[in-house]
């Protein structure tokens, strides 16, 4: 095992090395790019025994990458934000075949208005598709995870794909110091791929993924599909158990930080979570009960675990970086619909939103996140939904809005006139 | 409330007839829904349509599955258990075939307690088909006893108002024809029992097992199973070889069939009749014309014929 | 350059006595498509894998039943040459690491109808043939979105009646010349096929069959349902859009352009449109002449277009 430092890209594109990956169906998109044209240099080098094929689209890269995993090899493939999206219908229709693959995404936040920065509206549009969620917030753990991730995918328990992702620039682009296994152990804990009788052979021919008529095998197929994706739970944990005995890191399906004795926690995914830890340690010098919970999987969702390691808490807040527009935060309302009704539930559950488009958010945030839960906790109440935004910054979007309307206000005084 | 379930194949205008059922319904007053039902098949595979009509809001919704008419254009389908044609019948349901057999025959044949009537099979030109829905659905509104003539006529003529002044007018003809003799029989239809909140048949809900994907995915690990559906009932005409006359040529029917169901062992065609599906490609391009197109139901009756004296 | 090999198709005595594709398809009776389907797969055979876009041949295989003695993989309307470069390079990472036998190699097929091969699928064809994919690409051209009750597509042909070009002079449109497109990326071999003409038919897969690299065939498919006549002129329809010009069999190999079955003396074109609903509108109430005619230019301008 060395220790080195590696971009979160970096430990992406090496997790898909050391798990021997046959197939790389590929598309450039910023900020995943890294990815792909590290593995590109490694085949061309001779260093991986691999094959990597540009795609058109994210479209067509979902397809072949899970084409190719119907046929029964190794598959990997990485995206990002606009890329995942394009190809989300083959995401949905992907995981119903049961091919197992790897898909890394990079998580940017969505246009409109585009934009390079990270958020988690990318990610969690996918929530739903059948696809496994391991979420990241370091760049060992990208490069873990991405081990653990093939597995995960290919246990014949599971069966479905998995995306790991992570948070563009602040993980993709960020150095950080990795412990690398040595690829002898790493290829011994991922092992072999046996595609069992999914798989394309002229001696056994077989047609996948074929169409239903009517709601009794459709509903089958859903929800057998499902009870697999809940298997998830079960043998992630067993994996984390095998993984921590091999490696020595320990991945639960949430990270839990200072939270035994806490009284307020925070909910956060990814790596900007690890802020929420920073602001944990301050919290509690200060003397506040302050603990961070932080879910590696979103699916299958560990809603027995949350419910455990939050019983009996007084207040909770959770802190999205992604909105449901026209509803809010999607972790607050899925953690509320996990506790709701369950007698040692947190008696409040606020919800906050923030680091939309890569916006910071300061560990002053986090302190008073911390009050206004602690006040909610007191008053017995509630309090709306709150988007982590300053005066200063709405200052500083007043400017900018005046330098956009510099033409029409040109135009406004002119009477119109100006090409007249 | 009113439930009534059209059978038929695909061609023979099963949702044209429920629209006019239900444009009728609804030009008497009536809350209605009227829907067809499409699968994967096509054109003269068995399809169905179903209209609702009720004087109070409708919130039932989907599949018939206690009918209390059954209307079936097809005589053909009737004992096929994939139309479904006799689902959910009971005692209370009156079943209206349209078929050159009595209504003796019909009762005797399906062993059922219900009440039946028929209405006398149409010419068989396939031309002609079309005009079975508006028959069917004259001797519908006629059973039902809660639509007028007029409205009857009104719903013809705004449905088939595509279709140009000649068709409404034989299409109107022949329904109101069905509608007249239907008289002595008004307003025989019973609307059936609603399911009640205190006694009922529990759902036997399970457990919904796991199953590894070696069995749970939408994958079929077989050959050329296809074979199992018997896409044969879907004709309405045979193609019938006159060995006679043919050139032994076997390459110019075989090769054109477009489900492959016409085979050649050694130098004579044979015609599959479990999936031949009734095109008649072959009997258009048979080069010596020794193929000829036979209505199904007169070819089914010879072959019942010749098991008895064989 | 070598000498063309000869074909073992030289009448109709030749072709396949036995069918491979399985019956019991839910397809049309009389569908043109599944005809020019059976042929074709006689020759394809059943090491195959058929990689299929949404179409109407989505339906062949509704569980538990298909039709397809090899193996097929459903995919989406716009991915199935994706579907298709999935599979080969897997084929060919077993085989080359040897964790399969060369034996259990299958040819690759993407098999679509014209919704998904003139428009929606034409990115990820072009992508499959820019990246010289070793595929065999069928379409079945029905002219028109069929599954969904034949509304007008890319495909379909001017003057058409579709369920969303009703008008007194049908589809305003022109059908886009797929071939060319096709031919213009430089692929092994493109040729259009009729399930009416089961001679040129075979001896084009024979051909697309000893190829390697990116391989099409636009079969012309009559539908009864869509184009609105009786089944059972499926293929007299088929064979009159070859008599009159409409349907030029042709094929693109070795950078040339090669009219296989040159129509000695053309039919006019009345003859093929006369027999179809969806061009009703030409006769009936009164004669369109004028369109009619233009239809008959088009063909014609073809024709002396390419010398014949």
């Amino acid at each position: 095992m060395t220790r080195k430092l590696l971009t979160g890209n970096g430990a992406a594109a090496l997790g898909a090395r050391l798990a021997a990956t046959d197939y790389i169906p590929a598309f450039p998109i910023t900020p995943q790019t890294e990815i792909i044209e590290t593995i590109s240099g490694w085949i061309d080098q001779g260093e991986m025994d691999a094959r990597m094929v540009t795609m058109e689209s994210e479209h067509s890269m979902v397809t072949a990458a899970a084409a190719a995993a119907a046929s029964g090899i190794r598959v990997f493939s990485a995206t990002s934000s606009q890329g995942l999206l394009y190809g989300m219908e083959m995401l949905y229709t992907v995981s119903g075949w049961r091919a197992p693959f790897v898909l890394v995404n990079v998580s940017r936040g969505l246009a409109s208005p585009i934009t390079l920065e990270p958020d988690h509206n990318d990610i969690m549009s996918a929530r739903d598709s059948g696809f496994l969620q391991i979420h990241c917030s370091t760049c060992q753990e990208v490069l873990d995870s991405t081990l653990m991730a093939f597995r995960l995918a290919e246990d014949e328990r599971i069966r479905l794909p998995v995306i790991v992702n992570m948070d563009g620039f602040y993980l993709s682009f960020t150095r950080e110091p990795v412990e690398v296994p040595d690829p002898k152990t790493a290829q011994n804990f991922v092992g072999d791929y046996d595609p069992e009788n999914i798989r394309f052979r002229a001696s056994s021919p077989v047609s996948q993924a074929v169409a239903v008529l009517g709601g009794v095998p459709y509903s089958y197929f859903r929800y057998e599909t499902h009870l697999a994706a809940q298997n998830g739970l079960d043998v992630y944990d067993e994996l984390s158990r095998e993984f921590a005995n091999q490696f020595g890191r320990e991945y639960s399906a949430i990270e839990a930080y200072r939270c035994d004795d806490a009284d307020i926690v925070f909910v956060m995914l990814g790596s900007f979570a690890t802020k929420a830890r920073a602001a944990v340690d301050q919290l509690r010098k200060a003397g506040n009960k302050v603990g961070l919970l932080r879910p590696r999987l979103l699916r299958p969702f560990p809603a027995e675990m949350f419910r455990m390691l939050l019983a009996g808490k007084s207040g909770v807040a959770v802190i999205d970086q992604n909105i449901s527009m026209g509803m809010g935060g999607v972790l607050h309302s899925e953690l509320a619909g996990a506790l709701y009704g369950h007698p040692h539930a947190p008696p409040q559950l606020l919800s906050f939103i923030g680091g939309l488009g890569g916006r910071d958010i300061s560990l002053e945030e986090f302190f008073e996140i911390a009050d206004v839960t602690r006040n909610a906790v007191a008053q017995k109440h509630t309090p709306p939904p709150r988007l982590l935004y300053t005066e200063q910054e709405l200052r500083q979007m007043r400017k900018l809005q005046a330098v956009a309307s510099v033409e029409r206000d040109e135009l406004n005084n002119s009477g119109g006139a100006k090409n007249g | 409330m009113y439930r009534i379930r059209f059978h038929g194949r695909g061609g023979q205008g099963m949702k044209t007839a429920s629209r006019i059922l239900g444009t009728a319904f609804f030009l008497e007053g009536y809350e209605v829904q009227d829907a067809p039902r499409y699968g994967a098949e096509r054109r003269g595979a068995p399809i169905f349509a179903y209209v609702r009509a009720d004087n109070q809001l409708i919130n039932e919704r989907g599949v018939i599955t206690r009918p209390d008419l059954v209307i079936v254009a097809d005589d053909s389908l009737v004992p096929v258990p994939a139309a479904g044609v006799l689902t959910g019948v009971d005692e209370h349901t009156v079943l209206l075939i349209n078929s050159d057999e009595s209504t003796e025959t019909w009762k005797h044949r399906l062993n059922l307690s219900c009440r039946v009537f028929t209405l006398p099979a149409e010419a068989e030109e396939r031309a002609e088909l079309r005009f079975i829905g508006a028959t069917c659905t004259g001797a519908a509104a006629r059973l039902l006893g809660k639509i007028s003539r007029d409205a009857l006529q009104q719903a013809i003529k705004q449905e088939l108002s595509e279709l140009g002044d000649a068709v409404i007018e034989k299409n109107l003809a022949r329904a109101l024809d069905a509608f007249d003799c239907m008289q002595e029989h008004e307003g025989c239809i019973q609307t059936g029992t609603e399911a009640n909140a205190t006694d009922y048949s529990k759902p036997a809900w399970i457990d919904f097992p796991f199953e590894d994907a070696r069995v749970s995915a939408p994958d079929i690990h077989a050959s050329a199973n296809s074979v199992e559906v018997r896409t044969g009932l879907w004709r309405t005409l045979r193609p019938v070889i006159d060995y006679e006359r043919c050139n032994k040529c076997w390459w110019v029917c075989s090769t054109f069939c477009p489900d492959g169901a016409i085979k050649v062992s050694g130098q004579t065609p044979e015609i599959d009749y479990n999936h031949c599906k009734g095109c008649m490609v072959c009997v258009a391009q048979c080069p010596p014309h020794a193929i000829e197109a036979v209505a199904e139901q007169l070819a089914r009756q010879q072959d019942a014929e010749e098991e008895v004296s064989p | 350059m070598a000498e063309q090999p000869v074909s073992i198709y030289r009448s109709m005595k030749d072709l396949p006595s036995t069918h491979l594709l399985g019956t019991g398809t839910p397809m049309c009776a009389g569908c043109g498509g599944l005809e020019a389907l059976n042929q074709l797969y006689d020759i394809i055979g059943d090491k195959s894998v058929f990689v299929n876009a949404a179409g109407c041949m989505t339906l062949l295989s509704v569980y538990p039943f298909t039709p397809f003695r090899g193996s097929w993989l459903y995919t989406a309307m716009a991915s199935a040459p994706a579907g298709a470069q999935g599979v080969r390079d897997a084929l060919d990472i077993l085989i080359q690491k040897q964790r399969m036998n060369i034996d259990e190699d299958m040819q690759v097929v993407v098999l679509t109808g014209d919704g998904s091969a003139y428009g929606m699928g034409l990115s990820a064809t072009s992508g499959a043939i820019e990246r010289n994919l070793d595929f065999l690409y069928i379409c079945y051209d029905n002219e028109g979105y069929g599954n969904t009750g034949q509304q007008f597509s890319a495909a379909t042909p001017h003057g058409a009646k579709t369920a969303t070009s009703t008008g007194s002079r049908g589809y305003p449109g022109f059908k886009k010349d797929l071939f060319a497109i096709w031919a213009a990326h430089n692929p092994a071999y493109v040729a259009t096929v009729a399930g009416a003409e089961p001679v040129d038919l075979a001896r084009k897969i024979e051909k697309a069959m000893s190829m390697k690299g990116p391989r099409m065939l636009i079969a012309l498919s009559p539908c009864p349902t869509g184009w609105d006549y009786d089944p059972q002129e499926t293929v007299t329809v088929g064979k009159l859009a070859v008599k009159t010009g409409i349907w030029p069999l042709k094929e693109y190999v070795d950078g040339r352009v090669i009219h296989t079955k040159i129509p000695r003396e053309r039919k006019p074109v009345e003859e093929y449109l006369k027999l179809q609903g969806r061009y009703k509108h030409l006769f009936e109430p009164v004669r369109n002449d004028e369109l009619i005619a233009e239809i008959q230019n088009k063909v014609d301008d073809y024709w002396g277009r390419v010398g014949k």
